[in-house]
């Protein structure tokens, strides 16, 4: 047999049958990709802004000078040392007695007033301990100062 | 018999849409989060157990550090200025709420030199800022 001769444009013809595979292509607004990577972003952010939310006591403040007149026996004095330490009635006591002391006058008396005086290098971590012990017993007339030091 | 029953087209969740939804939320997220930037001091909050959220519409903060340095809007400020910004803020909107940020072991004087210029400009209530418990 004899083989006949192929020119360029039966073999281009012969090669064109063969297909080969193409992989599609996807598109990347399509693909939900763009989605994905946004969502990431928003909890990033989430996870990142901070959004401050202040959380503490209230105190009312009275005006500068202003007085109010109490009944004596209404009153539980107290007084915070520079070391944090409390004395009451010229006696040194714990918090957990302190607290118990105000539960009873408030039983007693439902208008105790309690009064705070405290050593002006005293940590403010101690000064906060009494307000948060105060808003636990729920008084309603808590006052506090400053002592005075004599030069 | 040459009529053709209309098919129904089921309903469907276009997915490309999403990216912009999710772009849109990204910008009002980073938005919020630069209304709520705050210059932080950087300071060791006192511990409270019976706290409750005291923010309010329009605040106001002030920092104390362990030195008893005051701070203001993330800058360094003399009592005698802060006295001048508070009285400012007071008159502009009454009902803005004064947050005192105060270092735990800072001592109690730092503290109370602020609270005596609020009594003066007869401020009627303060927040004394504790650990936030998730914190």
């Amino acid at each position: 047999m004899k083989s006949l001769p192929v020119s360029f444009f039966q073999l281009k013809k012969l090669t064109m049958h063969i297909t080969t595979k193409r992989k599609k292509r996807i598109d990347v607004a399509e693909s939900g990709v763009l989605s994905d990577i946004a969502f990431l972003l928003i909890i990033f952010f989430i996870v990142i802004a901070v959004f401050n939310v202040n959380t503490g006591f209230i105190l009312g403040l009275p005006r500068k000078n202003s007085s109010k007149i109490v009944n004596v026996e209404d009153i539980v004095k107290a007084r915070l040392e520079q070391d944090g330490s409390l004395l009451y009635e010229n006696r040194r006591i714990t918090l957990d007695f302190l607290e118990n002391t105000v539960v009873e006058r408030l039983k007693l008396r439902p208008n105790m007033t309690f009064l705070l005086t405290i050593h002006p290098d005293t940590p403010y971590q101690y000064v906060v301990d009494i307000v948060n012990l105060v808003r636990k017993d729920q008084v309603e007339n808590f006052s506090f100062r400053m002592e005075t030091l004599e030069q | 018999m040459n009529i053709k029953r209309r098919l129904r087209r089921k309903p469907f969740v276009p997915i490309n849409s999403m990216s912009d939804i999710a772009f849109l939320l990204l910008i009002f997220i980073m938005l919020i989060s630069l209304i709520n930037y705050r210059q932080e001091i950087k300071i060791d909050y006192p511990e409270g157990e019976y706290q409750e959220v005291t923010q309010a519409d329009k605040n106001l903060e002030i920092w104390v550090d362990r030195a008893g340095a005051v701070f203001y809007d993330g800058a360094q400020v003399t009592l005698s200025y802060l006295e001048a910004e508070i009285a400012d803020a007071v008159g502009q909107d009454p009902s803005v709420r004064i947050h005192i940020l105060a270092d735990k072991n800072t001592a109690f004087r730092n503290v109370n030199g602020l609270l005596e210029i609020l009594k003066l400009l007869q401020h009627r209530a303060v927040s004394l800022v504790v650990k936030d418990p998730s914190e």
